[in-house]
């Protein structure tokens, strides 16, 4: 397509959505309402998805061993996880190292309040800690590892946290998407409406254009650029208003490092998923606005 | 070249607008559309600017079968057909605007716009009221305006549906001595009318249709109706 003919196109648009000042306004509303939930739903989709992949980094296995056990059979055991098909890494973590581990995460205080444990009275068991190939068969390797002939004591891994979080998820994810999709349509029908408007109040100049040759889509691109054009400026407030909101969270949340399974995901990254998405789907219903009417009204 | 082989047209609610026509109409020809209001005159012009696809039959514009182009060929096709109407259904902008309009329709280059649309206003008369609105325009001005939209683009054919039936007499001669200039420049010309003072006058090919058939066509012949 030609420059010239893009300018007109915008131009023709443009002059369509002034002329429907009100009814552009209202869909442009409804558009903003629609993609101010379909955003917060983001923020939580890709939290969701970054914290679930955050906790399958850290996702181990932690098997305590029996105390009577001697440094050969410790290695012993070592080796023959290493060996098992689903297993990423094992590697031993020593009473010691678990004891300073703890002192450190209890920072200033720890020194004092582990006092005196450490040698014979270390109340920590000696740890292999396991790291599975694949996240999924985390549970699975558990199992595995709790039938082993002897020299475990017990075996923990983050089954409860892993677990809710997905369920929670999958289910705000089927309340969100069914609501904000019955809000789509209602505003793709408003943009439809106005699209119409626009149709009918040039329908003499659309006579003309296919008298005297214009192609189907010279007659079609500026209305197709009208809805996009609402669908588009629809967006703006509400990613504003999402990332206003979520920079909120991260400096009222990011202020105490403690929650460490609430690791949220930054700013920049989520900014740009985010931004990129409400504007796309702001686009996307707004074409689809146009199609409808285009389709319905448009004689061509 | 139009032509058109055993062509019938039936609508939706059953009426047979035409049935049975089989015409030609050559290159530079000025032909005139007479018979009483009803007779199928306005289909049969409506089928050689594609408004609507004969029910049966072939119509030919320069050899191409139009009920066989792709919808999207069809602007391509148009191209070729220049129409005026009765009422020249101008669009509220300057007379320039309004011829512009359809070079910009069909995107030609802009530099070759302004230069072109100022040689089909000044054919027609207009060149000292290009920036005037219709609603500044006397009806025989606006019909020129019509006509000078219908063939900035060079078409083959100019077809008019009674342009002369909102003027007054003077204004309709000057409407015809203009079309018959575009005429003598090429460009075939189709005109259904009803003003029998015309037809006889200016005499060219007289196609006549009564209840879809066509009933009379005469080089040079007569307006033929008493209205």
């Amino acid at each position: 397509m030609k420059i010239d003919t893009m300018i007109r196109h915008f131009r023709e648009a443009y002059r369509g959505v002034r002329r429907n000042a009100w009814m552009s306004f209202a869909a442009i509303s409804a558009v903003a309402v629609t993609l101010f939930i379909f955003g917060i739903f983001l923020v939580f989709a890709f939290n969701i998805r970054y914290m679930t992949h955050e906790l399958d980094k850290q996702v181990a296995i932690r098997a305590s061993l029996v105390p009577q056990l001697t440094p050969q059979q410790q290695d012993e055991l070592l080796k023959n996880i290493k060996a098992l098909p689903k297993v990423k890494e094992a590697k031993l973590v020593p009473k010691e190292q678990g004891l300073k581990i703890m002192k450190e995460a209890w920072g200033e205080d720890g020194e004092e309040f582990f006092a005196g444990l450490e040698g014979d009275k270390n109340p920590f068991p000696d740890v292999i800690e396991v790291q599975p190939k694949d996240p999924q068969q985390t549970e699975e390797l558990a199992k595995e590892l709790d039938n082993f002939p002897n020299g475990i004591e017990r075996v923990d891994y983050g089954e409860a946290v892993t677990d809710r979080l997905l369920n929670f998820s999958g289910w705000v994810r089927n309340v969100v998407l069914i609501f904000g999709l019955g809000l789509a349509t209602l505003a793709a029908f408003l943009i439809s409406n106005t699209i119409k408007l626009t149709i009918i109040a040039r329908r003499q100049e659309i006579e003309i254009m296919r008298l005297v040759g214009a192609s189907n889509w010279f007659i079609r691109w500026p209305f197709f650029i009208e809805g996009a054009f609402i669908g588009v400026v629809g967006a703006i407030v509400p990613t504003t208003l999402v990332l206003v909101l979520y920079q909120a969270a991260l400096t009222s949340l990011g202020a105490g490092e403690q929650y460490a399974i609430l690791k949220l995901m930054p700013m920049l990254s989520l900014g740009i998923n985010v931004s990129l998405s409400i504007f796309a789907l702001g686009a996307a219903i707004g074409m689809l606005g146009s199609m409808i009417s285009v389709r319905r009204f448009l004689k061509i | 070249m139009i032509e058109m082989h055993d062509v019938w047209k039936v609508y939706d609610n059953g009426v047979e607008a035409l049935r049975g026509i089989n015409v030609k109409i050559d290159r530079g020809e000025f032909v005139y559309i007479v018979g009483p209001s009803g007779a199928g005159k306005s289909t049969f012009i409506k089928l050689m600017y594609r408004e609507e696809k004969p029910t049966h039959g072939v119509v030919l514009i320069n050899g191409v079968n139009v009920k066989r182009v792709r919808d999207w060929k069809i602007p391509h096709v148009r191209r070729k057909i220049g129409v005026v109407f009765q009422d020249f259904k101008l669009l509220n902008m300057t007379a320039y605007d309004n011829v512009a309009f359809a070079l910009e329709a069909i995107e030609t280059p802009r530099r070759k716009i302004r230069p072109r649309v100022e040689e089909v206003l000044e054919l027609v008369g207009l060149s000292d009221r290009m920036f005037a609105y219709p609603s500044q325009l006397s009806g025989g001005e606006q019909q020129r305006v019509a006509i000078a939209r219908a063939i900035v683009n060079n078409p083959s054919f100019l077809i008019a549906d009674e342009p002369t039936g909102n003027l007054d007499p003077e204004n309709s001669w000057d409407i015809m001595y203009l079309l018959e200039e575009i005429n003598k420049r090429g460009t075939t010309i189709v005109m259904a009318t009803h003003n029998k003072e015309i037809v006889n006058t200016l005499r060219q090919r007289v196609i006549a249709i009564e209840q879809g058939i066509i009933v009379r066509d005469e080089e040079g012949g007569e307006y033929g109706y008493e209205d």
